[in-house]
């Protein structure tokens, strides 16, 4: 319970200073935002009436409280190019980033938890050789290129042609539930290949280094075959670790994902972030920064207490406590 | 159950580790295997069970009751693992699983092996914890709530569990203190001997060993040295590796506690 | 760990793996085509040649031509230094930022300790794209924001892989006689508490040498990496790629690079960590227990 009460502090306070950060970053340091929002070939008149539309007139401590008291209400402004409101484009967004994000991160643990269990497994040097340096070579390759890859193998060339969709959304979204997830695929394929490839190597080391170990010696003596023992006994005792681990490939496939949807010309929040940010349109930004910053650190402290509630050991100890 | 070892070598990445080992324990004897850390032993057990470590190559015989464990298929040998043959490890702390509870533990042998209801394994886990010396209370802890003692306590219980014939017991006291060492092994003793099993029983410790066993194999780098009742080359060691052992024995013992080579006592069931 | 004897011997040991072999070579490949392409190129960078765009390679352009007639290899190979650049400093900066975030936890006083603990715990999930984002706004697209969303990104994981082995030396009795010696937190910190940790740490910053290569390609093509106009493999993979659809082939050749670059910082990573872990290893085979 303290432990608890403790990380949700932190997440507080890691919020607080993730807004701080994103204002300094978005609304101090480019100088006079009205300007750089109005780009270069703009009247005084038209910077002059953003200034009065958004009040970057006032002090920029009121600016501050302003726009957090916002996100409090859950009113994250208005976009200064297309009028509409912040929260309502970000959510049509994310309903095609998040299934995407899930779908990458099901196809990497679908890849790299048996291969990094068999090469823990495998008895020969050579196909332990052969899964280390597939694992390497994997996690090597851009996802520009393994999503290039899939676009010339499944959608021209190779006769595997509109096995999956490689360009767009359907317009009626999830309402064409079929078509909208098979749109995903191969996105999600690209990205998960990659990442998969990374979450192989960190099951091979935590499971390999719990296989060594005497509890799965333990389940042997019992009564259990290696194979048996290391999926039964090594792994679970490897979960804790590997759900860190998870987390972070899945912040690290984040560049990935942009990518993808990018390149698969998939109206996502990648999409949506790199056109505002390119369109200097920073009221936006800075909320959708923030939104998505808030969410990986959810994730983070969804992590710690996921870690935590699966290691008993840990549950009894303090919430200082260094291990 | 009896074990029958002809002609054992087993090399690591070409090293050899033990060499050329005959050894036998007869139904319901208890027979030490003693030797200094990196001696062979442990590896002698283990081909034994078919726990050796990757990369480890086993060639000869090594009989547990009428099945030969060399090159045997993995799946025979986990089928006499924790139904005939029970295992209790050197350190609990480190071998009992972290994330199970006692009651999970314990019973693990029979859900692998026996097909039991619910309350059938919860019963029978109980009343071993009892024979053990354990409370109850006990079954819904994890191992790192118990003390040393009572974790070796609940690998013994775990290895007896479905009354194996056989108990290979890998210097089991090594990483407790005396008194609770001498506690262990007179427990394991008199359990092994209630169920009339056999005991083969592996440590660095003659002062432990002559409480347990009545017969020893002396093994020094990986071959047997020697070979008598454990009383007898307590008593009078003949090999250079024996005396060795017999002497650091008493040096323990005479700076730890007034036992000093007392063999006599293991005759009768380890009373002080 | 860190003698300076096993140091010494470490290009060796490195060699005798085949993994390293692999790495060094490729490594000293990069270095030596960055090094070239400072005076010379198989074409001048600037030298477009309307006539020949996307054309197959020859003799003239031994990787073919793209988009606006530019040599492809002459590109890729001033993009090595770029790439080089952007790795080294990635890895200096990461490495610092690792360096006193482990010295703040490690610190003395208990308050600074563990905040810096809790701030690593709480911002670690955050993505590298974020921080380039956030940077790019102010900044503009250059190789500076690249290297700093990669070196906050990578010295926050830094000092969270090298905590636990930095703690168990800060605990350990060499700094605590240091300290009551007189020697200052500093000197305890330098001469103790680094040196246990160069291990994991050199693994660390090699690996992450690589991922700065895989976020230059990634950042690059979303338009927050190089700048427009700037060699790099990111750029030269960007520009290829939107032609996919009519010439295929040209994106093989940066995105082999890119892979082969990669691998081989992963394999070097692998091949330092069994070359320093070698005591480790040895014991291990013994049969003590």
């Amino acid at each position: 319970m303290r432990f608890l009460a403790h990380r949700l502090l932190l997440f507080a306070a890691a919020l607080f200073g993730v807004s701080v950060l994103v204002f300094v970053a978005l609304r101090i340091l480019p100088g006079d935002v009205a300007a750089v929002m109005a780009g270069t070939a703009a009247t005084p008149d038209r910077i002059a009436a953003l200034r009065v539309q958004f009040g970057l007139d006032r002090p920029l401590v009121v600016q501050y409280f302003d726009w957090v008291g916002g996100l409090l209400r859950g009113d994250l402004g208005t976009s200064a190019l297309t009028g509409r409101a912040v929260i309502a484009q970000v959510g049509q967004r994310a309903a095609i980033t998040f299934p995407l994000i899930v779908m990458s991160l099901a196809v990497a643990l679908l890849i790299g938890l048996p291969l990094g269990c068999a090469s823990v497994l495998a008895r020969g040097r050579r196909m332990r050789g052969f899964l280390h340096v597939l694992a390497i070579v994997g996690g090597a390759v851009p996802a520009l290129w393994s999503g290039l890859l899939l676009i010339l193998l499944f959608s021209r060339g190779i006769g595997l042609i509109g096995l999956f969709p490689s360009q767009g959304f359907p317009s009626e979204g999830w309402h064409d539930f079929g078509r909208a997830l098979a749109s995903l695929v191969l996105p999600a394929v690209a990205t998960g290949v990659v990442a998969g490839a990374s979450i192989t190597r960190y099951t091979r080391a935590a499971v390999g280094d719990v296989a060594d170990g005497g509890a799965v010696d333990m389940a042997m003596a019992c009564g259990m075959t290696r194979t048996q023992a290391v999926l039964r006994v090594g792994l679970r005792l490897a979960t804790p670790q590997l759900v860190s681990v998870a987390g972070l490939t899945f912040a690290q496939m984040i560049t990935g994902v942009m990518v993808v949807e990018s390149l698969f010309a998939l109206p996502g929040l990648g999409a949506l972030l790199i056109g505002d940010v390119g369109n200097r349109d920073l009221i936006a930004v800075q909320s959708e920064l923030f939104l998505l910053a808030a969410f990986f650190l959810a994730l983070g402290l969804a992590i710690d207490l996921i870690h935590r509630a699966l290691d008993p050991r840990l549950k009894a100890t303090n919430a200082n406590g260094d291990e | 159950m009896g074990v029958d070892i002809r002609g054992l070598n087993v090399a690591i990445g070409g090293r050899p580790v033990v060499r050329d080992v005959n050894l036998s324990v007869g139904d319901g004897e208890r027979v030490g295997l003693i030797g200094s850390s990196g001696s062979g032993k442990s590896m002698i057990a283990k081909s034994l069970l078919g726990l050796l470590p990757r990369g480890a190559e086993a060639s000869g015989s090594a009989a547990l009751g009428g099945t030969e464990a060399i090159g045997a298929a993995e799946r025979t040998l986990a089928d006499l693992r924790g139904r005939y043959v029970g295992v209790v490890f050197q350190n609990p702390g480190a071998t009992l699983n972290p994330v199970a509870t006692v009651m999970r533990q314990v019973e693990l042998p029979l859900r692998l092996h026996y097909d039991l209801g619910r309350d059938e394994r919860r019963d029978r886990v109980m009343s071993m914890l009892r024979k053990v010396g354990l409370d109850e209370s006990v079954a819904g802890k994890y191992p790192h709530e118990l003390s040393g003692g009572q974790q070796q306590r609940v690998g013994i219980a775990t290895a007896l569990i479905t009354s194996p014939r056989l108990i290979v017991a890998d210097e089991p006291t090594t990483a407790l203190d005396s008194i609770i060492q001498r506690q262990i092994v007179d427990l394991l003793v008199s359990l092994v001997d209630d169920a009339g099993a056999s005991m083969l029983f592996i440590t660095h410790d003659f002062s432990v060993l002559a409480r347990a066993t009545t017969r020893c194999y002396v093994i020094d780098d990986g071959a047997v040295a020697e070979e008598g009742r454990t009383a007898r080359l307590l008593a009078a060691p003949n090999a250079d590796a024996t005396r060795g052992l017999v002497a650091s024995a008493r040096r323990l013992t005479l700076s730890a506690e007034p036992m000093a080579a007392e063999p006599m006592t293991v005759e009768q069931g380890g009373a002080r | 760990m860190a003698n300076p004897s096993k140091l010494a011997n470490l290009p060796r040991a490195l060699w005798r793996r085949g993994s390293g072999r692999y790495a060094l070579v490729v490594l000293g490949l990069w270095l030596a085509v960055a090094a070239v392409s400072l005076f010379w190129t198989p074409q001048p960078l600037l030298a477009t040649d309307g006539y020949h765009v996307w054309e197959a390679p020859s003799a003239a352009h031994p990787l073919g031509t793209d988009g606006t007639g530019a040599d492809v290899l002459s590109w890729l190979m001033a993009g090595s230094r770029t790439n080089l650049v952007i790795a080294a400093l990635t890895v200096v900066c990461s490495g610092a930022l690792g360096l006193l975030l482990v010295g703040c936890m490690v610190s003395r006083r208990a308050g600074l300790g563990s905040v810096t603990v809790a701030v690593v715990d709480a911002l670690i999930s955050i993505p590298t794209v974020l921080i380039a984002l956030l940077l790019t706004v102010p900044f503009g697209a250059s190789v500076g924001v690249i290297v700093g969303a990669c070196s906050i990104a990578y010295g926050l994981n830094l000092a969270r892989i090298a905590r636990p082995a930095a703690m168990l030396a800060a605990r350990g009795d060499y700094v605590a006689s240091a300290l009551a010696g007189g020697a200052s937190g500093w000197y305890a910190f330098t001469r103790h508490v680094v040196p246990n940790i160069v291990p994991v740490l050199s693994v660390q910053l090699t690996v992450s040498a690589g991922t700065s290569v895989l976020a230059e390609a990634g950042l690059t093509y979303l338009g927050v990496g190089v700048g427009a106009g700037v060699p790099s493999w990111g750029h030269s993979l960007a520009t290829s790629v939107k032609f996919i659809n009519v010439f295929p082939l040209t994106v093989l050749w940066p995105g082999l690079v890119v892979t082969l670059a990669v691998v081989a910082l992963n394999l070097l990573g692998d091949a330092l960590n069994s070359a320093l872990a070698v005591g480790g290893m040895e014991r291990r085979e013994d049969d003590g227990r």
